[in-house]
């Protein structure tokens, strides 16, 4: 029985992602995004990993969904049909073309099939190299949380949970520089719709406090500073478009402090155990539990502004046209 | 046939896939989903591999490799969504085209 569960849910996952990359339409392509990761999220929890399939569907499908719903804006399909007409017009499709199409694509096709023979004996055929579960379950005991997850995340392995949050920044700032520093600050339009902006109001306190939760709850259980700033990311962006955009309302110095802080708590506190003379981010065990509790908190923080901000310069990028058709 | 024997094959047809549809897809935004995609197969492969590792609990590193993968995933994706929208700003493009 529960082999057939997950039989449909792999051949679901394969149909979404085929589909999505089939579809017709860009909006469609989006759609079926959210849906395929969804169901890799679904998938995920069949295979016991529930805080890989909480980021999955809410960082993943989510917030790259939403990304992608906003760009649809920018891409409308009807710019995208005008285009193709104006192409067609100017030079009518000829049978050349599909001819010599032909040929790449049969080649590409062999390859990949070749490829999908290659990679399917090669994970079927990996030798069983007994994990690490075995020494992760050793040392749990001193890494000050219950929850092995979230002992690898931020005690074993806090040097790569560090990069990760290096490279959020990272990215932020290569969008800034992708998008123009003019995209900086700009004031939010207020939403005119007042349910719309009573909904936003209503939902805040209960996202924030949801948050709060998954971050405490990641000691324990499946959750943890990730979850939890996605889900505080979530009330910036949905403040962002109900018209009180954030980052804009506070000072400069302040955004970039709070954008900052993960890296940098956790930065100097790494340091701070070097110098007691232990290695980079080995917390005392004694202090382990309320140290990793207070990284994980400002960490949320820092992400959840990151994802914030990486948004709100994304959706003000369509508006920069507007603005030159209306100076020439 | 062990549930992640299922999830194994699977990851691997999602890598191709999306490996297709990095070749195939003409529009900016379907190239980006498609590496998604290609990603999500990896990150299955490893969680499938947890599984099969598992004792009391499936083994947590892979677990937490992939939580920061995908986090770095939409991190270069965004930029990618952005550098996306920025050329159609910039030229009126949606695609690659070999035209100019």
């Amino acid at each position: 029985m529960s082999v057939l569960i997950d039989l449909l849910l792999a051949i679901l996952t394969v149909y979404l992602a085929l589909q999505c990359l089939l579809a017709q339409r860009l909006s469609q392509s989006v759609f079926l995004f959210f849906a395929f990761g969804l169901a890799l999220a679904l998938a995920w929890v069949r295979l016991g990993a529930v805080d890989v399939a909480i980021t999955e569907a809410a960082i993943a499908a989510g917030f790259m969904g939403v990304l992608f719903l906003d760009a649809l804006r920018d891409f409308s399909p009807a710019v995208s049909e005008n285009q193709e007409d104006l192409k067609a017009v100017q030079n009518p499709p000829s049978k050349n073309a599909t001819k010599s199409l032909l040929l790449p694509r049969l080649a590409l096709g062999l390859g990949l099939g070749l490829f999908l023979l290659i990679a399917l004996e090669a994970v079927w055929k990996t030798p069983d190299g007994g994990g690490l579960t075995a020494a992760a379950v050793a040392l749990l005991p001193e890494s000050g949380v219950e929850h092995p997850v979230t002992a690898v995340l931020l005690n074993f392995r806090a040097y790569d949970t560090w990069l990760e949050i290096g490279v959020i920044l990272l990215g932020l700032l290569a969008i800034y520089a992708a998008g123009g520093i003019n995209l900086y600050r700009k004031p939010g339009v207020a939403a005119k719709d007042p349910l719309l902006r009573q909904v936003i109001l209503f939902s805040t306190p209960v996202l924030f406090l949801f948050g709060a939760f998954l971050l405490y709850f990641g000691k324990t259980g499946p959750g943890g500073a990730f979850q939890a700033a996605v889900l505080w990311g979530a009330i910036g962006i949905m403040l962002h478009l109900g018209g009180w955009p954030v980052f804009a309302v506070l000072p400069r110095w302040l955004g970039q402090l709070i954008l900052t802080l993960g890296l940098g708590f956790f930065l100097v506190l790494g340091f701070l155990f070097m110098a007691r003379g232990d290695a980079l981010f080995e917390y005392p065990p004694a202090y382990a539990g309320i140290l990793i509790l207070i990284v994980e908190t400002l960490a949320a923080i820092s992400i959840a502004a990151a994802l914030t901000t990486i948004y709100a310069n994304i959706n003000q990028m369509q508006e920069e046209p507007k603005q030159n058709e209306s100076t020439t | 046939m062990e549930t992640y024997q299922i999830y194994i094959l699977t990851s691997a047809v999602l890598f191709v896939i999306g490996m297709g549809g990095v070749f195939m897809a003409r529009h900016f935004i379907k190239k980006i989903i498609a590496t998604i995609i290609m990603g999500g197969g990896v990150f299955l492969c490893f969680v499938s591999f947890a599984q099969r590792d598992a004792l009391t609990f499936a083994d947590p590193v892979p677990h937490a490799l992939v939580i920061t993968g995908i986090v770095v995933a939409v991190a270069s994706a965004a930029f990618a969504l952005a550098l996306a929208r920025r050329i159609y700003q910039l030229t009126g493009e949606e695609s690659f085209t070999n035209d100019k």
